[in-house]
């Protein structure tokens, strides 16, 4: 079975967001929880380039390692999913990984964490495929209709791939056999030489 | 004319050393720029900026959680109490005369003081167990009740723990028959009835106060931090690691008292009802206390 994987071509993103916002839209999560960010290094100064995160479904991921109610799982595909009818809100995943995926929304008892809530890979949660209870606690499964992640699927320069790991793989590779990378990737001449 | 022809000479080596020296520094400039463009150096820093100082605390609390935390505190409840029911049954429960003069041990505040403490620090120890062991459950609404319960058993007990702490203060220091006391372990591992060396509490009783007064101190401020993620990551993660260490403490010490309380000293759970103690019980127990009858 084919492995996904999330891959941010640095050399293409222009940190428009414009996948933190297909995210957070296309999934109604919550005001102060971001399961995809945008980070940018050097602002302002030659060299600067932005990368988009969010969680990595790492194949021997520390959240479910620590997850004290096993809360957390992993498809065969890959893809780390959490379930929020399980989730304490213990906040031992935040403390475990190590790109910050898991987002807490404000929980009603004594400003308690709710259940932890982060990136599904766009492939829902423990529930039944498209049941309003998997669109209202996960969002929109669109792997399982078939469509890319919304974040990958919108992105405007193709910054952000996702799918199968050997397709994302090949296309990067293939990316830098034209254009180089890093140092060899700058500037316009490289872009515009074909 | 010579003189015109050496000022043109001039004013052109001018203008050349002046155009090349821009140009140099122009493409030192963006050569400097690309020297710090290198993929693995660009790597290396966003690594830094996305997970931070990861392998630092983050490993560690991983690894400690995944691997350590819930076998020690398994061992814990499971060797503990078979130690004491081993004891039990060789040694046997200490039966004291119950009908003979009695001891005024505990007063009324210090009663009460002990049963808001005894109720909030037992629910303190199950919530907390629950929540270690919560996969075994299921998880789900019942174990997020028992961490709801753990902050509000945590608030409740930060009341008596002070009061104790100036109520008990002076009995508490330790003192030097406290290690003849150690010695011979409360003489807990004799049947005989000979008076160890106590005032009106002994060691154990001692080492359990300052562990519950001290490191009940430093589990409600780590608590805290982790309940609200009020400190950076690297910080709520090394309180994450200090409140399971210390939280196994803990329950050994919890596990002891309810022992010695409930089984190895038939009926005393009464004096924390009554606040009396009978005198036999003083007089090989706590035989340095000075009382009236």
């Amino acid at each position: 079975m084919a492995r996904v994987k999330f891959l941010c071509d640095v050399e293409r993103c222009i940190d428009c967001s414009g996948c933190v916002v297909a995210c957070k839209e296309g999934h109604h999560v919550p005001v102060g929880v971001n399961r995809r960010r945008v980070i940018t290094l050097d602002q302002g100064k030659p060299g600067e380039k932005s990368i988009s995160v969010s969680c990595m479904h790492c194949a021997d991921a520390p959240c479910i390692a620590v997850c004290p109610v096993d809360a957390i799982y992993q498809r065969d595909d890959g893809i780390v999913l959490v379930n929020k009818k399980t989730c304490i809100g213990c906040g031992y995943c935040f403390m475990a990984c190590p790109f910050g995926a898991p987002q807490f929304p404000k929980g009603n008892v004594f400003g308690a964490r709710g259940a932890m809530d982060k990136c599904t890979f766009c492939a829902g949660g423990p529930e039944e495929d498209f049941s309003a209870e998997e669109k209202r606690l996960y969002g929109q499964n669109r792997i399982a209709e078939g469509k890319v992640p919304l974040c990958a699927g919108m992105c405007a320069t193709k910054a952000l791939l996702a799918g199968d790991a050997d397709v994302v793989a090949d296309v990067y590779r293939h990316r830098v056999f034209q254009r180089g990378s890093g140092v060899n990737a700058w500037g316009w001449s490289k872009a515009y030489k074909e | 004319m010579q003189r015109f022809v050496y000022s043109l000479f001039l004013l052109t080596l001018f203008l050349v050393t002046g155009i090349a020296t821009v140009a140099v520094a122009q493409e030192g400039g963006a050569l400097a720029s690309l020297s710090v463009g290198s993929s693995a150096d660009y790597y290396h820093n966003l690594m830094a900026v996305i997970t931070g100082n990861w392998q630092e605390y983050g490993q560690m609390f991983t690894f400690l959680q995944s691997e350590w935390f819930w076998k020690v505190f398994l061992v814990i409840i499971t060797v503990v109490p078979a130690v004491f029911f081993v004891h039990y049954m060789i040694i046997g429960a200490k039966h004291f005369d119950h009908d003979g003069p009695q001891i005024y041990f505990f007063s009324l505040f210090a009663r009460i003081v002990h049963f808001i403490a005894a109720i909030s620090f037992s629910l303190l120890v199950i919530t907390g167990l629950l929540v270690i062991f919560g996969s075994f459950f299921g998880g789900g609404t019942f174990i997020r009740l028992a961490r709801y319960t753990h902050l509000v058993s945590a608030i409740v007990f930060v009341l008596p723990c002070v009061l104790m702490f100036f109520m008990w203060l002076r009995e508490m220091l330790p003192q030097l028959h406290d290690i003849s006391w150690m010695f011979i372990v409360g003489g807990y591992l004799s049947k005989k009835k000979t008076p160890v060396p106590a005032a009106k509490f002994n060691a154990g009783q001692k080492m359990y106060f300052w562990f519950a007064i001290f490191g009940g101190g430093v589990m409600a401020f780590t608590g805290y931090v982790i309940w609200g993620m009020g400190a950076d990551i690297e910080t709520v993660r090394l309180f994450a690691i200090i409140h399971n260490v210390l939280g196994m403490g803990i329950v050994a010490f919890y596990l002891t008292h309810v022992y010695m309380s409930v089984f190895a000293i038939a009926g005393s759970l009464e004096s924390m009802r009554t606040g009396y103690k009978p005198k036999e019980e003083v007089d090989i127990l706590h035989s340095l206390y000075k009382y009236e009858l």
